[in-house]
């Protein structure tokens, strides 16, 4: 018996240590998801306890990444805010006020030689307009173009429907870009990296 | 197709999602459309800088350092055997001390025999280590030279060009490399930069060899951006982390903070 119980301790032993390989990719989530840093490390340390009581849940072999994100974002709405999982939103109000602003300029916009950035400076840009959009936008902006999902691992974790997924992560780069003005031209931008 | 209709499928047609029958309808519609096709890559290049900025984002060490430590997901050392004792201890007090003198007798006698046996089978990264000591004794000869070239070529030319030294740079850390020596530890040879500053002493050794050279209680990480096993471990109060480069091995050895060695480690590491 002591022998089963030791094996069990190893095994949840191995689990944390193959989890902790996506600390980077959970911290950047819960970045976005809360406030402040301090809340994300809690937020990151819970999850990962939260997800060594329920590891025999997880099949061996399957995206072990996807399924802590899943408990991370789970964990989130659970425990640090008592609000509806996925906000419902007017997803032809909120956003269009900025988007259209985008969509007219983009074409013929000249940024000239002021508008270029250096790649340092467009990175804190780029996070800086991450926080400043709706977090329904936001947030599939983060798992595909941060964490590399797929749009239907994102709609799993975000318990969306892929089209969903898609509409607004189309609308979320653009108010990303629409925060961006200034830095338009990011090629020429990151040629002078 | 109009332009407002376009806008979600280039999004999908930027993350490889649009399939049949939207992606040739976008497809013929960009042909004719340049506004729709200046978005397509201003898009694209969006989608790059977004991912580039997250990897400026990463777990501050302070929190690797709490997860590590958290006794929920990692065994203190005190506890790893902390659920045998209800089944080995006695529940009669007359036997405690008869199983008491039983253990001692076999720890003392195992010990003597690891102690003998061991020492010279002990895992090359842990003997290498003890370089470290040596040197801070002024006990272990290094050859000094001035500036990392030469002492790079020194290293190279002592393995007769077998394998290179790292040759990491650590200015960033107010480390400069002062001096190199040559080990050789169980028949291989083991280069040793020896790197010193305001930012204390750092030794980076470097040996032929592969991942089963880490010793077997290093605490394995993987890191999943570059795809590279780091293993660390603690001698003597100096903390250690070892990872592999092709078929050569690298150990950077400090009395830094683990988490500090560690983030260090992996900002320098190189996937093979």
């Amino acid at each position: 018996v002591a022998g089963k119980r030791q094996t069990k301790v190893e095994e949840k032993e191995k689990f944390s240590r193959e989890a902790v390989a996506y600390l980077d990719h959970l911290y950047r989530v819960a970045r976005y998801l809360t406030e402040e840093p301090d809340e994300a490390q809690d937020l990151v340390q819970e999850a990962y306890v939260r997800a060594l009581g329920s590891y025999k849940q997880f099949t061996p072999g399957s995206n072990m990444k996807a399924w802590l994100t899943r408990i991370l974002y789970n964990f989130f709405f659970d425990h640090y805010r008592q609000k509806k999982r996925w906000i419902s939103v007017d997803d032809s109000s909120t956003a269009e006020k900025y988007v259209s602003d985008y969509w007219e300029k983009v074409a013929g916009e000249n940024p000239g030689p002021e508008g270029y950035v250096l790649a340092s400076e467009l990175t804190t840009k780029i996070t800086d307009a991450l926080r400043k959009i709706p977090e329904e936008f936001r947030l599939p902006v983060v798992m595909i173009d941060m964490g590399d999902f797929s749009y239907a691992e994102t709609a799993e974790i975000l318990s969306c429907p892929i089209g969903t997924i898609r509409s607004r992560l189309s609308r979320g780069r653009r108010l990303v870009h629409s925060h961006l003005k200034a830095y338009v031209g990011i090629e020429k931008g990151r040629e002078k990296k | 197709m109009k332009c407002e209709e376009a806008r979600e499928l280039i999004t999908a047609l930027v993350d490889q999602e649009l399939l049949d029958p939207e992606r040739p309808l976008l497809e013929m519609h960009l042909k004719e459309c340049a506004r729709c096709r200046f978005a397509l890559e201003e898009e694209r290049r969006l989608k790059t800088e977004i991912r580039a900025a997250a990897d400026h984002l990463r777990a501050p060490a302070q929190l690797r350092n709490r997860i590590l430590t958290d006794p929920r997901l990692f065994r203190e050392k005190s506890q790893s055997t902390r659920g045998w004792r209800d089944y080995i201890w006695p529940r009669s007090f007359t036997l405690r001390p008869a199983l008491i003198v039983t253990l001692l007798l076999v720890f003392s006698l195992s010990s003597l025999y690891l102690f003998n046996v061991n020492r010279t089978k002990q895992p090359i990264a842990v003997a290498a280590l003890e370089t470290y000591g040596l040197f801070l004794s002024n006990e272990l000869p290094v050859s000094r030279a001035n500036g990392a070239a030469k002492i790079k070529e020194q290293l190279i030319r002592a393995v007769g060009g077998s394998f290179e030294p790292m040759g990491y740079d650590f200015s960033a850390m107010n480390l400069e490399p002062v001096a190199g020596a040559i080990r050789e530890i169980q028949g291989r040879k083991i280069l040793v930069a020896i790197y010193q500053g305001q930012g204390g002493t750092l030794f980076c050794y470097t040996f032929v060899g592969s991942e089963a050279d880490a010793p077997q209680a290093a605490a394995r990480f993987f890191d999943a951006d570059k795809k590279i096993n780091f293993y660390a471990f603690s001698r003597g109060g100096m903390n250690a982390v070892l990872h592999r480069e092709g078929d050569v091995i690298c150990i950077l050895a400090s009395e830094m903070p683990m988490e500090e060695l560690l983030a260090l480690a992996r900002s320098k590491a190189r996937p093979s």
